[in-house]
C-alpha cells in the first residue's frame, strides 16, 4: 500500500473549482504546484487502481511511516496481533473468543511531506485510535511507527514529550480548550508548556490568532466563543509549536453544516500557504473529499482502501467502498484526464484547452458553452480530447467497468 | 381506547381460568422482593423462636449486654490522671494541645488588639475587592459584610464574635489544608480513594455531637478539643469535593494538554487543578459553613465564643439573650455564604476583566490592602479599640417580652387552634409517647430484624449486615432504651418532614414563582448552624421533645424541599409533554410521571432528612429532648465520660442504622 502512487495536490481545490471560474482555479493550482515542486511530489496519473508507478518522490522519506500497526483493549490484548488464529474474526467474533477488541488491525501507510492524508470511517472504525497512536496519546499494542525515520514506539518519556511539543500538534473534536484561560493564553499554552518567555510567547500567539481570523477576541474566554470560534483557537494552538504534522480528529463534527464549510476552507487556505503536512480524521466522506490528498477508508479497525479522492470514487476496492461513495456526485471528483479518449488532436492551437487536472464538472460547462470538443493539456501538450459522450459517461457512471477493467 | 381491545381467542381465557389459585402462589413467589426476600427470611424462621425462646421478647435481654461505661469510665479516669506524665500525651497530643491553643489564642488576641474599627474595614474592603472592585455585586458584598459585623457590635457581641471567628479561622485554614491534600490524594490515586471513601460516608452521616466526647477524653474541656473536633469535621466536604473536581476534569482538555507534550506536574497544575476550581471552591464553602456550624455547637465542650452565650442563654430558657447572639452567627453565615458564593460566581463566569487596570489583578489586591491599612490606622488613632458599650443595643429584653406575651396569648388557650405549646404537648402525648412505647414494647429481635430486612431491600447483604450490626450494637452497649426514644423522635420528625417536605418540593417545581421566592429562603436557611434552630422554638414550643423534634424539621426540611424540587424539575421534558399532550390532568401528571421517574431524587431527600433529622434530634438534648442527646450533655457536664461516650457510640450506631435502611445503593454508584 506503501508505493500508492503520488498525491495530486490540486485536489483539495476541486471542489472549489466546481463552483469558480477557470482563472481563479489556474491561480490556485499555480500556487500549490509550487509546493508541490518544492517537497518534491509529482501529478497523480490517476489511473484509478492504486498501483500506478510511482515516481522518485514516492522514495523519499515519509513523515509518519506505519506498518502492521496493531491496537488492540482488552486484558489479553497482547495475544491477538499477528495470531494467524484471530486474522478472519469479525469484530463481534473476536470479542465472544477473546474479550479483546480490535480498535486498529494490522495498517500501514505512509504520510508523505507537504500532503493531507485523510483517515475515513464511519464512528467505531478505529479512525480517533488511530490517530492517537501516531503521537502515543494511545499506546499502539504492536507494529512499528517512525516519524522522519526515527523509531516513534523506542522514545523514552522526554523524547516523546519533544515529539508532541514540537514535531506533531493536535485537533480535537471538542477543541480541549481551557476555560479560566484567555484566547492568546490558550494559543500560548503549548509554548508555555515548552518553557518560552511569556512576552514571546504571547508575540507569537498574537501572530496565530490573526493569522486564524480572530483578531479582537484575544481576551475573550473559550466559553464566550462560537463552537468555529473554539476551534479557531484550537487550530491557533495547534499551528503556534510551528509543527512538523498536524493531526485533526474530526475537527468540524461538532459544528454546523455552514461553519464547517467555513473551517475546511480555512484547512485548505492554510495548507497550501504553508504545505504543511496534515491527517486528517474524519467520518465526512464530502469533507475527505474536499480537503484530502490522499484517504484512507477504514472499516472495523482495517484500511480497505488505500487511495486518491479519484480513485476511492473511481475505482472503489470493494462493494462497502462502492456502497459508501454511491452518492458522490462523480463529475465534482474525477478529472479530464481520466475522462478523456487520449491522443493528440495534431492543431497547433488549443481553443478552451482543459488541464488534465480538471474535474468533469469544470469540462461540461467549458463543453456545453463551446459546443465541441476540448483538449486536455499538460505543458503545451495535447493529451487527449473529451467530448460530450466522454463527459455523459462519468456523470452516467459508465466509465466505471472501464476503469476496473 | 376500549375500541382498540380485541377480544382474547377463547381458549386462552378457559386457561387462565384454571389456574388461578396456582398462578396467585407463583406470582407472590416471583415478585422480585419477595425472592430477595426469601433466604433472608428462611433465616428468621430458625432464628427468631430461639432467640425469643432463649432471652425473652420484651427489651434487649439483660443477659445479652456488655457493660462498655466502666472501662470508659475507667480510661478516662486513667487519661485524666496520666495525661500530664504519659509519654503519649507529653511528646505528641500535648503538642497538638498547645499548638491549637496557642494559635487560636493569637488570633483572638490579633482580631482584639486591631480593634473594631480596622477589623471591620479590613473585612469591608477584602469582602469587596472579592466581589469585584468595580462589580456591583462587590458593592453589595461589602454592604453585608459592614452590616453583619456592625450589628454584631451593636448587639454587645463583638468579644464574643471575634472569638468564634478566631477559632473559625484556624479551623478553616487547618481543614481546608487537609481537606485539599487528602482530596488531592484521593483525586489522583484509586486506591487512596477507595481507602478514603468509606470513612468520608460514615463521616458524613455522623451527627456532630458523636465527634465531641472522644475528643474530650484526650484533650479535656477547652478549645483545642473545640477546635480539633472542627477540624475533623469540617475537613470531609473539602476532601470530598477536590477529589470529585479532580476527577471530574474534562477528559477532552486533558487529552489536548497532554497532547501538547506536557509533564505530569505541568498538566496537573495548568489543566486539572484550575479546571477543578469550582468545584474546590464550593469545598471551601461547604468547610467554612460546617465549621461554624461545628465551632457554635462545640461550646458545650468550651469553645467560647457567641456559641457559649447560644448555649448559657438556653440553658435558662432566655430566649432574648440567646437571640442576641444567635443573629451574629446567623450574620456570620450569611456573610461567608455570600462572599465564597460570590467568589465562585465570578470564576465560573470568567469573563474578560475591563475598565481600569487598577481595579482587578493583583493591582486591586495592592489597592485593597493599602487602603485598608490606611483607614485602619486612621480609625485606630481616632477611635479606642474597645466597642463602645454605649453603642450597644439591648434587644434581650424585649425580646424577652415578646416571647412572654407570645406565651401567654398564643402558646395556649387560642380557641379552636389551641396554640403552640397546646400542639407541643399534643403532639408528644398522641405522637411520640405512643412511638416511643411502641418501639420499646416491641420484642427486640423485631427491631433488628426490621432494620435488617429495610437495608436489604435498600441495600442488599452488606447493608443489612451493617444495619442489622448497629442496631444489636446499641442493644449490646446496654442504651437500648435511650436509643429507641431518640428512633421515635427521629421517626416522628422525618415523617413530618417528609409530608411536609414533599409537600413544598412539588408545589415549588410546578409553580416557578414559588420556586423563587422560597430560593433565597432555602439557601440561607441551609447555611445556619444546628444551634440556631433551637432559638425559635424553644420560643414557640418551650423545652422538651416535641420542640427537639420541630428544631429538627426546621433543619431538615429545606434540603429535602430542594432536592425535591430539584428531582422533579429535572424529569425528562419530553415525558411530561407526551403525558399532556394525552391529556394527563396535573394530579395525573405529578403521580404517574414525575414521582415516577424522580424516584432516585425522593430516595435521596428521604435519606438526607433522615441523616439531618438525627443530627438535629440529637442537638435537642440540650433543650430537653432527654435520651441520646441529654447523655452526651450530662456526660460532658457531670464529667461521666462512661455514660456520654455510650450515648455518643450508640449515635453513631443509630445513624448507621437509619442510613443503611434509606440508602439506594445505586445512588451511590450514580454519585461516583
Amino acid at each position: 500500500m506503501n508505493d500508492m502512487k503520488t498525491p495530486d495536490m490540486n485536489t483539495p481545490d476541486k471542489a472549489d473549482v466546481a463552483k469558480t471560474d477557470v482563472a481563479k482555479a489556474d491561480v490556485t493550482k499555480a500556487s500549490v504546484t509550487k509546493d508541490t515542486v518544492a517537497t518534491g511530489t509529482g501529478t497523480g496519473t490517476g489511473t484509478g487502481t492504486g498501483t500506478g508507478a510511482a515516481d522518485a518522490a514516492g522514495e523519499a522519506q515519509p513523515v509518519f511511516g506505519v506498518r502492521n500497526l496493531w491496537k488492540v483493549f482488552g486484558s489479553k490484548a497482547d495475544t491477538v496481533p499477528g495470531n494467524a488464529e484471530y486474522a478472519g474474526l469479525s469484530q463481534a467474533e473476536l470479542r465472544t473468543r477473546t474479550g479483546c477488541t480490535a480498535a486498529v488491525r494490522d495498517v500501514s501507510f505512509d504520510v508523505h511531506k507537504g500532503e493531507v492524508f485523510v483517515v475515513m470511517g464511519l464512528s467505531g472504525s478505529g479512525k480517533s485510535t488511530l490517530v492517537r497512536c501516531l503521537t502515543r496519546l494511545i499506546e499502539p499494542t504492536s507494529g512499528t511507527l517512525e516519524i522522519d525515520g526515527e523509531d516513534v514506539l523506542a522514545m523514552d518519556k522526554n523524547r516523546l514529550r519533544e515529539l508532541r511539543r514540537h514535531r506533531a500538534a493536535m485537533v480535537f473534536q471538542h477543541f480541549g480548550l481551557l476555560p479560566h484561560r484567555s484566547v492568546l493564553d490558550n494559543v500560548a499554552y503549548g509554548l508555555e508548556i515548552q518553557g518560552m518567555p511569556k512576552a514571546e510567547r504571547r508575540e507569537r500567539a498574537a501572530a496565530m490568532v490573526a493569522k486564524v481570523g480572530l483578531e479582537g477576541l484575544e481576551g475573550r474566554r473559550p466559553g464566550q466563543l462560537s463552537g468555529g470560534q473554539q476551534q479557531r483557537v484550537g487550530l491557533a494552538r495547534a499551528l503556534a509549536a510551528d509543527p512538523e504534522v498536524l493531526l485533526f480528529d474530526e475537527p468540524f463534527s461538532a459544528l454546523d453544516p455552514l461553519i464547517r464549510r467555513d473551517m475546511q476552507e480555512e484547512v485548505i487556505r492554510l495548507h497550501s500557504e504553508e504545505g504543511r503536512t496534515m491527517v486528517f480524521i474524519t467520518h465526512d466522506l464530502s469533507e475527505a473529499l474536499r480537503v484530502g490528498d490522499r484517504i484512507a477508508l477504514m472499516r472495523d479497525g482495517e484500511i480497505v482502501q488505500l487511495g486518491t479522492p479519484e480513485e476511492i470514487v473511481g475505482a472503489p476496492a470493494d462493494d462497502y467502498v462502492r456502497d459508501f461513495v454511491r452518492d458522490v456526485p462523480r463529475e465534482q471528483v474525477l478529472t479530464v484526464r481520466t475522462a478523456m479518449k487520449p491522443g493528440a488532436c495534431d492543431a497547433s492551437e488549443h481553443p478552451d484547452a482543459l488541464a488534465p487536472t480538471a474535474v468533469v464538472s469544470d469540462a461540461i460547462e467549458s463543453v456545453a458553452r463551446s459546443g465541441r470538443a476540448a483538449c486536455v493539456v499538460e505543458d503545451g501538450r495535447c493529451l487527449g480530447q473529451v467530448d460530450q459522450s466522454a463527459l455523459l459517461r462519468v456523470v452516467a457512471g459508465l466509465d466505471r467497468e472501464e476503469v476496473a477493467a | 381506547m376500549s375500541a382498540v381491545v380485541t377480544p382474547n381467542p377463547p381458549s386462552t381465557q378457559t386457561e387462565v381460568a384454571k389456574e388461578p389459585a396456582r398462578a396467585g402462589a407463583r406470582s407472590a413467589l416471583s415478585h422480585p422482593v419477595a425472592r430477595r426476600l426469601l433466604p433472608l427470611a428462611v433465616a428468621v424462621v430458625v432464628l427468631a423462636p430461639l432467640a425469643a425462646v432463649l432471652w425473652g421478647s420484651g427489651s434487649w435481654p439483660h443477659a445479652l449486654t456488655v457493660d462498655i461505661k466502666t472501662p470508659l469510665d475507667d480510661a478516662y479516669n486513667w487519661t485524666v490522671r496520666n495525661r500530664d506524665t504519659n509519654p503519649v500525651f507529653l511528646y505528641g497530643l500535648l503538642h497538638l494541645s498547645n499548638w491549637a491553643d496557642s494559635s487560636v489564642s493569637s488570633v483572638t488576641d490579633l482580631l482584639e488588639n486591631l480593634g473594631w474599627f480596622p477589623v471591620i474595614t479590613i473585612t469591608v474592603l477584602l469582602s469587596w475587592r472579592i466581589g469585584g472592585l468595580r462589580d456591583r455585586r462587590g458593592l453589595k458584598l461589602a454592604g453585608v459584610t459592614f452590616a453583619a459585623f456592625a450589628v454584631c457590635g451593636l448587639l454587645g457581641m463583638w468579644q464574643s464574635t471575634m472569638e468564634t471567628l478566631a477559632l473559625m479561622l484556624v479551623a478553616v485554614v487547618v481543614s481546608a489544608v487537609v481537606g485539599a491534600l487528602l482530596g488531592l490524594g484521593a483525586g489522583l490515586s484509586d486506591r487512596f480513594e477507595r481507602i478514603l471513601r468509606p470513612f468520608l460516608d460514615t463521616m458524613q452521616i455522623m451527627p456532630a455531637f458523636a465527634y465531641l466526647l472522644p475528643l474530650v477524653v484526650v484533650f479535656d474541656i477547652g478549645v483545642p478539643s473545640a477546635l480539633i473536633a472542627t477540624i475533623i469535621y469540617a475537613a470531609p466536604p473539602m476532601a470530598r469535593l477536590t477529589a470529585l473536581g479532580l476527577r471530574g476534569a474534562d477528559p477532552g482538555v486533558m487529552e489536548a494538554a497532554a497532547s501538547l507534550g506536557t509533564s505530569p506536574v505541568q498538566r496537573l497544575l495548568t489543566a486539572r487543578l484550575p479546571l477543578a476550581r469550582k468545584e474546590i471552591l464550593l469545598g471551601l464553602n461547604q468547610t467554612i459553613m460546617m465549621s461554624l456550624s461545628m465551632v457554635t455547637i462545640a461550646s458545650v465542650i468550651g469553645a467560647g465564643g457567641l456559641g457559649e452565650e447560644v448555649f448559657q442563654a438556653l440553658s435558662t430558657v432566655d430566649v432574648g439573650k440567646a437571640l442576641a447572639a444567635g443573629i451574629p452567627i446567623v450574620l456570620l453565615a450569611v456573610w461567608f455564604d455570600r462572599l465564597t458564593s460570590v467568589a465562585g460566581d465570578r470564576l465560573g463566569a470568567g469573563a474578560a476583566p475591563a475598565g481600569l487596570r487598577w481595579l482587578h489583578g493583583w493591582r486591586a489586591w495592592t489597592v485593597s490592602a493599602v487602603s485598608a491599612a490606611a483607614l485602619s490606622v486612621a480609625g485606630w488613632m481616632m477611635f479606642i479599640a474597645d466597642w463602645p458599650d454605649t453603642w450597644n443595643v439591648d434587644i434581650a429584653s424585649p425580646v424577652n417580652n415578646a416571647v412572654d406575651w407570645f406565651t401567654s396569648h398564643m402558646a395556649s388557650g387560642v380557641p379552636v387552634l389551641g396554640g403552640t405549646r397546646t400542639w407541643a404537648d399534643n403532639f408528644t402525648l398522641w405522637i411520640l409517647d405512643p412511638l416511643r412505647t411502641g418501639l420499646t414494647d416491641s420484642p427486640w429481635w423485631l427491631l433488628v430484624l426490621l432494620a435488617a430486612v429495610l437495608a436489604f431491600l435498600a441495600g442488599g447483604w452488606s447493608a443489612c449486615l451493617t444495619a442489622a450490626l448497629a442496631m444489636a450494637g446499641i442493644g449490646v452497649f446496654g442504651v437500648w432504651n435511650h436509643s429507641l426514644d431518640t428512633l421515635s423522635q427521629a421517626i416522628a420528625g422525618v415523617v413530618v418532614t417528609l409530608v411536609l417536605g414533599f409537600a413544598i418540593g412539588i408545589v415549588a417545581a410546578r409553580v416557578s414563582w414559588i420556586e423563587r421566592a422560597l430560593r433565597p429562603v432555602l439557601d440561607t436557611m441551609q447555611t445556619l448552624p444546628q444551634f440556631i434552630y433551637l432559638i425559635p422554638v424553644v420560643a414557640m414550643f418551650n423545652v422538651g421533645r416535641s420542640a427537639a423534634v420541630a428544631a429538627a424539621v426546621l433543619y431538615a426540611l429545606p434540603a429535602v424541599v430542594r432536592i425535591t424540587t430539584q428531582g422533579l424539575r429535572q424529569v425528562d421534558g419530553a415525558t411530561m409533554e407526551a403525558a399532556r399532550s394525552m391529556g394527563a390532568s396535573t394530579f395525573q401528571q405529578i403521580r404517574q410521571v414525575q414521582l415516577p421517574l424522580a424516584r432516585p431524587a425522593l430516595m435521596l431527600a428521604l435519606n438526607q432528612g433522615v441523616v439531618l433529622v438525627l443530627a438535629m434530634v440529637i442537638v435537642g438534648g440540650l433543650v430537653g429532648s432527654g435520651a441520646l442527646g441529654y447523655d452526651v450533655v450530662y456526660g460532658l457536664e457531670k464529667s461521666q465520660l462512661g455514660t456520654g461516650m455510650t450515648a455518643g457510640i450508640a449515635i453513631v450506631l443509630l445513624g448507621l442504622v437509619l442510613d443503611r435502611t434509606t440508602q439506594r445503593t445505586g445512588k451511590r454508584s450514580a454519585a461516583r
